[in-house]
């Protein structure tokens, strides 16, 4: 083994951000072709995907774990001032400014989730599985939300796409290779903790996952 | 106190100016743009009509008075909604609409497109007296396919 290597995404992050890229992208192309049936299903898949996540993040390994990446604001800043220097770092997850893009990201794809489930349509036509709980016009009021936050999502999936080409360019980090292998290259003398992660834990997590997706999309009519 | 006294008065008049002033205007309003606003206000009620009887079918528990008034509703306004498209009541009126110009460059197909949603919301009128949930289900779906295919061609998709 010449040059060592060491885990840092586990299987189940991996899935889950490559899955997210697709769905988002298959969720935008059925709205756009109000192939509504699939943009439900779409929807409930990242309904899924966010709850697992969610879990993960609290039962996952390290590198998954909110009480690990979500640092407080003396650890960003510090990141922060660092990020001029050419100089790589070891990437052991999410860096400290990185976290909070997670956070981001949950909180207003989940806000997109939730509105998508309320919305009706301008002819009262299709509409998410909650929507009967709601009125016509709050139907349409979250139908309107379900648009706007979607540009949240361009924005913050642009700036994530910005900040992995600038560690590609300027700090020579290939970051999207570990989200593909799960490893990165250690330094030499480096000695990095080992991702330790239950696949139990994991499918608990999938099965919440889907069984609150499946629920929602019932319209919690079993 | 007298001070906050006469400005809440003169609050009060402009309140009350505002709103005589709002209202010769709504009087003085073009009859475009009554159209459209009166058009607009129709297709809302149309859209919570349908929503009543779509949400009856996701519950699965059909009422069937509260169906039938909501088919009556899309059949008797949808007859409204044909006299309101003057000419003259598209972008140029003033007043935000979504209808686009083929409305009236391409009328006949426009007026074929709502007479089939007329007829197609009489038929669900029907049905709904049955209280059939299956039937109810299927002619529901015939009448969005004509207001998707009429909106497809004539409305703005934003």
């Amino acid at each position: 083994m010449a040059a060592s290597t060491t885990r840092i995404w586990d299987p189940t992050v991996r899935l889950f951000h490559w899955l997210l890229v697709a769905l988002i992208a298959f969720s935008w192309w059925s709205g756009e072709q109000h192939d509504m049936e699939r943009h439900r299903l779409s929807g409930y898949a990242i309904l899924a995907l966010l709850v697992f996540r969610v879990f993960w993040g609290f039962a996952g390994p390290r590198t998954a774990r909110f009480g690990s990446f979500v640092r407080a604001p003396g650890a960003v800043i510090a990141y922060i001032k660092g990020l001029g220097s050419r100089k790589s770092h070891a990437a052991n997850g999410h860096n400290p400014l990185g976290g909070w893009s997670v956070v981001a990201m949950l909180a207003v794809i989940g806000l997109m989730v939730v509105a998508g489930l309320f919305s009706v349509d301008v002819d009262g036509f299709e509409s998410g599985p909650l929507a009967d709980y709601v009125s016509f016009d709050q139907g349409r009021s979250a139908a309107q939300l379900h648009e706007t936050v979607f540009n949240a999502i361009l924005a913050l999936v642009a700036l994530h796409v910005v900040a992995v080409a600038f560690y590609l360019v300027w700090k020579r980090q290939n970051l999207v290779r570990p989200m593909i292998t799960g490893s990165r290259k250690t330094a030499e003398g480096e000695s990095a903790a080992d991702l330790r992660w239950s696949p139990v834990l994991a499918i608990v997590g999938i099965a919440i996952g889907v069984g609150v997706a499946w629920a929602v999309s019932t319209g919690f009519r079993f | 106190m007298t001070l906050s006294r006469s400005l809440s008065l003169a609050v009060l008049g402009m309140s009350a100016a505002v709103v005589a002033a709002t209202s010769t205007f709504a009087i003085a309003a073009s009859p475009a743009s009554t159209a459209i606003t009166t058009r607009q206000a129709n297709f809302k009620k149309m859209g919570g009509a349908m929503k009543v009887l779509k949400d009856q079918l996701a519950s699965g528990t059909i009422s069937k008075p509260q169906a039938v008034a909501a088919a009556k509703t899309l059949a008797a306004t949808g007859r409204a909604q044909a006299g309101l498209f003057p000419n003259g009541s598209g972008a140029s009126a003033g007043v935000k609409t979504d209808a686009l110009p083929a409305v009236w460059s391409n009328r006949a197909v426009f007026d074929g497109q709502m007479k089939a949603f007329i007829a197609q919301a009489d038929k669900l009128v029907a049905v709904a007296g049955t209280g059939n949930a299956d039937a109810i289900g299927a002619q529901f779906k015939a009448v969005g396919g004509t207001c998707g295919s009429c909106h497809k061609q004539f409305r703005a998709d934003n």
